[in-house]
């Protein structure tokens, strides 16, 4: 019959087999820390953007405008683009005050719908115009009371008439209700008027759109670059009070799970004194059973990491697909945070019974003391 | 030299203190006593005599307070924890009254668990001791479908493994019936006509009687150590009564 060997990993592996409830619940408790941890930190990975892109149906970040009794350089939005980023959204607006057929004074603005579709993703409006329809107009809620016929609107600018097809309402509960909107290039060859002011959103941070107004205020010298305070500071509030929970979360779940691995391995080694006892009294070193009962706590971990990687990914899928309608997907770079956190809790959780093996007393116990 | 000339166990004015409550309790009290190579030695004593503290101290389980111990010729009170460790694998071959067995390995695994704490395994040597305590054909069974006797076999094989010097059995008896009794006395009658070394702690006077030399333990003190068996007992009956 060939000769084996008996090894650590053989007695390891049968004793956690023989005493599998309480293995199992180890097992449970550092798979829910390394799921959770997964989620949270699958989900943080994608924050920023996911917040971001929130953020952006808020509309325009930064406004730029030309000094008074001065227009914008012409090829202005060009060199905003350029400089905002290619992430940045921007749409420029010429204003008129024209009147209608009713002989009410109303606001006309002159804009890029496409550009102000993306960048003002918050307003409401029942139909877009037409990108290649010259003469469509989008009518504010309450600038529809002015004219006659919304859908034939006759506006007069300097006593130079023009018509425009009303295409849709326009619903924002801000000035946006008592203005008129129509194709920028149909503006300009109305009013002669060019483009006054400039709407940009920069995604990012208060940072981000710090440096990207010093950008633009070299590409635009002379030029008012100023931040819509409310929109760029709660945007950093919210996301870093998001950071804030989220690493709370962590902890908190850490800690938990930690109290609850100590709780286990505490009983397990108690349970297993005279195992402990006999091992120290066959010469079994302390370092040799310190090493048996960690590499337990450590293989306990290193399973609940796999396994919790899976259920944690599947969790933060499901969570980021319900929050945010897009899918984070599973990202292996959290692994080694997950797998540091869990032998970390693994470790610390055995530091309490690691003591109690060192002050065993092996003779009491083995007498039944 | 004669076996039996050598010294494996020599203790000279060996005392073992404890803490206390406010106070200090002399579990063994100068000691002084030597077992030689070869030998079985009863050691007797009622409960609190002090029998547990020796059987840590020969077992290098513990070290002295004071006085000189020294096993196989070597003066265990000055050696570190972790010099013990690898003294007591290499010295001393421990029978336990309750067997001690890790519940999740069999029985050759059992045996094997000293080769591992003392150097290397070796399944087929573990085998060839259990064979040689009867138990050839249950080498694969888990401990809990052993009957008692086997399992103190076994524990007896798990002592002989790394041939130590010295077998220390406590109570060795305590936990069997009559029939295992009797095959686990023959057992260690076999092995100390082999020249094993033999300290048998007991309160069993008829498994005390089996041993060539008695040392008797009162209040920690070496109360004497007769060589008839038949005056231990009677001994041991004072000792008791009082």
């Amino acid at each position: 019959m060939p000769s084996s060997q008996l090894t650590m990993t053989h007695i390891l592996r049968r004793s956690l087999v023989h005493r599998r409830a309480r293995s199992l619940s180890a097992l449970v408790a550092l798979t829910v820390s390394a799921g959770v941890a997964t989620a949270l930190l699958t989900l943080y990975a994608d924050l920023d953007a996911k917040l971001h892109h929130e953020f952006r149906s808020f509309g325009a970040n930064i406004v730029i405008t030309a000094p008074a009794s001065a227009a914008l350089p012409a090829n202005a939005l060009a060199d905003v683009r350029r400089a905002a980023g290619d992430d940045a959204l921007a749409a420029a607006f010429g204003y008129a005050v024209a009147t209608t057929d009713r002989g009410t004074p109303v606001v006309v603005a002159g804009t890029d719908f496409a550009a102000v579709k993306k960048l003002d993703a918050w307003w409401s409006v029942d139909a877009w115009p037409a990108e290649n329809d010259a003469n469509s107009a989008l009518i504010g809620q309450r600038a529809a009371n002015f004219v006659a016929d919304e859908h034939d609107v006759k506006l007069t600018f300097a006593g130079k008439p023009v018509t425009l097809h009303g295409i849709g309402r326009l619903r924002t509960g801000g000035d946006e209700d008592s203005r008129i909107y129509m194709p920028m290039a149909a503006f300009t060859a109305w009013t002669g008027t060019a483009a006054s002011v400039i709407e940009v959103q920069v995604p990012g941070g208060a940072a981000k759109v710090e440096a990207a107004i010093k950008r633009l205020q070299q590409t635009l010298p002379g030029m008012n670059i100023q931040p819509v305070r409310q929109l760029v500071e709660g945007e950093s509030r919210i996301v870093d009070r998001t950071h804030t929970l989220m690493y709370a979360a962590v902890l908190l779940i850490a800690l938990t799970v930690g109290v609850s691995v100590l709780a286990t391995l505490s009983a397990s080694v108690l349970e297993r004194r005279r195992d402990f006892a006999l091992m120290k009294a066959l010469g079994g070193s302390q370092m040799q059973l310190i090493a048996l009962f960690l590499l337990e706590a450590l293989l306990l971990a290193v399973v609940g990491v796999a396994a919790g990687f899976i259920i944690g990914s599947a969790l933060a899928w499901a969570i980021s697909e319900g929050n945010f309608g897009t899918a984070a997907l599973p990202r292996v770079g959290v692994l080694p945070l997950v797998l540091l956190l869990n032998l970390t809790i693994a470790v610390m959780a055995a530091l309490f019974p690691a003591r109690v093996l060192r002050g065993l007393q092996p003779a009491a116990l083995l007498k039944g003391e | 030299m004669d076996v039996l000339e050598t010294k494996v166990i020599e203790l000279k004015g060996v005392t073992r203190e404890y803490a206390g409550h406010g106070s200090v309790v002399k579990a063994l009290d100068g000691a002084s006593f030597d077992i030689h190579a070869g030998e079985w030695v009863a050691i007797t004593g009622p409960s609190g005599s002090g029998k547990s503290t020796l059987v840590n101290l020969l077992g290098c389980l513990d070290r002295p307070t004071s006085g000189e111990l020294k096993i196989d010729g070597v003066d265990v009170a000055s050696m570190s924890a972790k010099e013990l460790d690898r003294f007591r694998a290499d010295k001393i071959g421990f029978i336990f009254q309750q067997f001690h067995l890790i519940p999740y390995l069999s029985a050759v695994e059992n045996v094997m668990l000293a080769q591992y704490f003392h150097s290397m395994t070796d399944e087929t040597e573990a085998r060839e001791a259990l064979e040689k305590v009867g138990l050839g054909a249950r080498v694969s069974h888990l401990p809990s479908e052993l009957s008692g006797g086997e399992q103190q076999r076994v524990c007896i094989a798990r002592a002989l493994i790394n041939n130590p010097p010295i077998l220390l059995a406590d109570e060795p008896t305590g936990n069997l019936d009559a029939a295992n009794q009797k095959i686990v006395a023959n057992l260690l009658g076999e092995l100390h006509r082999y020249g094993h070394t033999i300290v048998m702690v007991t309160h069993d006077p008829e498994m005390a009687a089996l041993a060539q030399r008695k040392i008797a333990l009162s209040h920690g003190k070496v109360f004497c150590h007769p060589t008839s068996g038949a005056r231990m007992v009677r001994l041991q009956r004072r000792l008791d009564l009082a």
